[in-house]
């Protein structure tokens, strides 16, 4: 059952990723309550199928790949919600709902088919910990996108709007972007969010890692070496911005950094001989 | 009945005539009830703004003469105001009122203040008794007419004067302006008029510098604010996020190692400069610092500019829009004339039922009171359904202008002819100088319209 309701999710997403762009860049009123109502559902949906899928699977456990992919989209589109509820902006939409559409898809499509390997892991903490971590993952996404943003907005009023010659004005199209501030605090507020999400996800997975048989020997491995350099990274960035008070594009090439760090984690578990999907 | 429209605009007349004839507020209600003595005037109202005074009236003729009571009223010699002056009849007149309440004939397309005078002018002469049916019924498809421009066009969306230009850019980087703090560096006319947009729109404590304190200490008063000794310029300019410079001095005040300092002081926190300055205040390489944003008085224009020739683009498609409601105006109206024949044609047949029903009601003997509602409920019935074509027909040959085709309808069925009341003089009125008598008919004109509407 748990698939009908993802499918369902999928096609609320895909419907929510048609309607953000009539409501961002031009503005019209009817089509932003749709994509937010929209959004809202396939939340909603998503949420059961996930509770479905864990319970039915495995005890809470998300351990194949396509119920992390599910889950990531789960916490994408959550932190995108809860955005528009303290932003009022839905601009950074035109790139989330599709990437949850996506993320979701996929999913949506089949049921992982595996045999889950061990018994000993499956306990709500190591739930904790993947959760916690898929949504530090989901939180430097939205940082480093907003401060993308951010660039790009603070060229165009730095560049005052100047037309490129033979064309119309270049900056139109882009009129729907938030304002400087906006995105400043986004930015901000998704790394404050984040960061302890994947302070406390790290923890847990090293409390865990200490309890297997591996023991120590568990933390030379590339998957878990790459995520504390993650966190490293993540704690200079945090330092600089509050002390320095750094934004602009200092804050965006080490959001930037952080994030290409994270997607090497992601990928090394597929490397990984001890930390990895099931199979 | 006829519509006239006279009158002066921007485009028109210079500044010295527009003053000589423009209409204070406390003047209008006067004007408008001379206007409404002038022999063969039914109707009127007068729009008077600084770009444009305007008469319109529903006149009984064609030949009404509104030029001599703008000569009279104001005592100008006809050679001087004549090559200015500008007459629109009938469908022309509706056409140029509904561009005017969509401010597509204002000096700033697209500018929204237009409308409000419309309406305000509107109201002005409803009070004064000088307004009926036919001009109520314009102006009411005119606010409509410009209300759906301004939702269905981007005529008005962005900013074209200097002052509402700076307030859109601090917007972009500030977001909410609530709570933020603006220094005004020299207490000149142009900073007031941005600092007073920016207060509109929330922005916080305002600090006020000037060499001549006095001059400073003036212009915080306007804005509840604080005034800052020049001396302390560069202190009092780390603290604001808005700053706006319009000295006089013959070199940059503020230089790129200000910026430095400024954002060291502010942790980088953003700041705006608008430099409305000739020469500039502000050096332009400050701009190139992160986190530090000048817009000179040549950026500003340009922006400005640049949002008026977008406001051009979404005028072509509000004069098309403006076009459709015309029509849409005039097909309304041609309805409206064709009540009366309508209302004929359901008098007669009402009668011949009547008359009917007495005849036969003695060879239908004692009926009950049920059984004599079921006959006139049927006879009705009747008569409604085979009245149905007809009025139909009228109603559509009104509306498509075809004047053959009514008339034809008019003479099958003995009908008195329906015709366009706008290009037809009402030959009953006769007592056009009185405005009672006047007022009353507008009343009754106003009655059939409401009858008539579809």
């Amino acid at each position: 059952m748990y698939l009908l309701w993802l499918r369902v999710a999928a096609i609320l997403y895909a419907a929510a990723s048609i309607a953000v762009f009539p409501a961002v860049l031009y503005g019209l009123t009817r089509w932003r309550k749709s994509c937010i109502h929209l959004t809202g559902l396939a939340i909603l949906f998503h949420f059961v199928s996930a509770v479905e899928m864990l319970v039915q699977a495995h005890r809470w456990m998300p351990v194949g790949a396509r119920e992390v992919e599910s889950l990531l989209g789960l916490a994408i589109a959550g932190l995108f919600f809860l955005l528009w509820w303290l932003y009022e902006t839905i601009s950074l939409g035109i790139f989330v709902l599709p990437i949850t559409f996506f993320t979701v898809f996929v999913p949506a499509l089949s049921p992982d088919r595996y045999t889950f390997p061990s018994q000993g892991v499956r306990m709500s903490w190591l739930m904790a910990h993947i959760s916690a971590l898929l949504a530090a993952y989901a939180a430097l996404g939205f940082s480093l996108l907003a401060s993308v943003l951010y660039l790009v907005q603070e060229r165009r009023i730095k560049s005052k709007f100047k037309f490129v010659p033979g064309q119309d004005s270049w900056w139109v199209p882009l009129d729907w972007m938030p304002p400087l501030d906006t995105l400043e605090r986004i930015a901000h507020s998704t790394l404050e969010f984040g960061f302890p999400c994947m302070t406390v996800g790290l923890v847990i997975g090293s409390v865990l890692a200490q309890e297997t048989p591996l023991g120590a020997a568990y933390f030379l491995d590339p998957k878990v070496i790459a995520s504390f350099a993650m966190w490293v990274v993540y704690v200079a960035l945090l330092f600089v911005r509050r002390s320095a008070g750094l934004r602009g594009r200092r804050a965006a090439y080490l959001s930037g950094l952080v994030f290409l760090i994270m997607l090497v984690v992601m990928a090394a578990n597929v490397v990984s001989r001890i930390h990895r999907y099931g199979p | 009945m006829s519509l006239a429209l006279i009158g002066v605009n921007h485009k028109t007349a210079p500044i010295e005539l527009r003053e000589r004839i423009a209409i204070s507020r406390e003047e209008l209600p006067n004007a408008i009830r001379a206007l409404a003595a002038v022999p063969g005037v039914v109707e009127c109202m007068i729009v008077s703004t600084c770009n444009r005074v305007e008469i319109l009236a529903a006149v009984e003729s064609p030949t009404t003469d509104m030029f001599a009571f703008l000569q009279r009223h104001f005592g100008l010699d006809p050679a001087l105001l004549a090559p200015h002056l500008y007459q629109h009849r009938d469908q022309e007149a509706v056409r140029h009122l509904f561009r005017v309440a969509a401010s597509l004939d204002s000096m700033v397309v697209g500018e929204p203040q237009i409308l409000g005078q419309v309406k305000e002018a509107f109201a002005v002469a409803r009070t004064a008794g000088t307004v009926g049916g036919n001009l109520e019924h314009l102006l009411q498809s005119a606010f409509a007419a410009a209300k759906k421009v301004r939702s269905e066009t981007e005529i008005g969306s962005s900013s074209v004067s200097i002052a509402s230009v700076a307030v859109e850019l601090a917007r972009k980087i500030f977001g909410s302006l609530q709570g933020r703090t603006v220094f005004l560096v020299g207490a000149g006319k142009m900073s007031e008029l941005a600092a007073r947009h920016l207060v509109q729109q929330g922005a916080g404590a305002i600090l006020v510098t000037n060499r001549t304190l006095e001059r400073a200490r003036r212009m915080a008063e306007t804005f509840q604010g604080q005034v800052i000794p020049f001396e302390q310029i560069y202190e009092a300019a780390s603290q604001a996020d808005i700053v706006i410079s319009s000295t006089g001095a013959p070199h940059p005040i503020f230089r790129r190692e200000h910026g430095q300092e400024f954002l060291h002081r502010r942790r980088n926190r953003p700041m705006f400069f608008i430099d409305i300055a000739v020469p500039r205040d502000v050096d332009p390489e400050m701009g190139k610092l992160e986190g530090i944003f000048v817009y000179d008085i040549d950026d500003l224009q340009q922006v400005a500019a640049a949002h008026m020739a977008e406001r051009s683009r979404e005028a072509t498609d509000a004069e098309t829009l403006i076009a459709g409601e015309v029509e849409r105006f005039h097909q309304r109206q041609r309805t409206v004339n064709v009540t009366p024949a309508i209302v004929a044609l359901q008098q007669q047949a009402e009668e011949i039922r009547q008359a009917e029903f007495k005849r036969v009601q003695a060879r239908l003997g004692s009926l009950s009171a049920e059984q004599v509602a079921a006959v006139e409920a049927l006879t009705r019935g009747l008569v409604n359904k085979f009245l149905h074509p007809p009025m139909q027909a009228l109603k559509q040959a009104a509306r498509e202008n075809d004047s053959a085709r009514l008339e034809a309808l008019c003479e099958t069925w003995s009908l008195p002819a329906g015709g366009n009341r706008e290009a037809e003089p009402d030959t009953e009125a006769t007592s056009a100088g009185d405005p009672e008598t006047k007022k009353a008919e507008g009343t009754r004109v106003n009655e059939n319209s409401e009858v008539g509407r579809p």
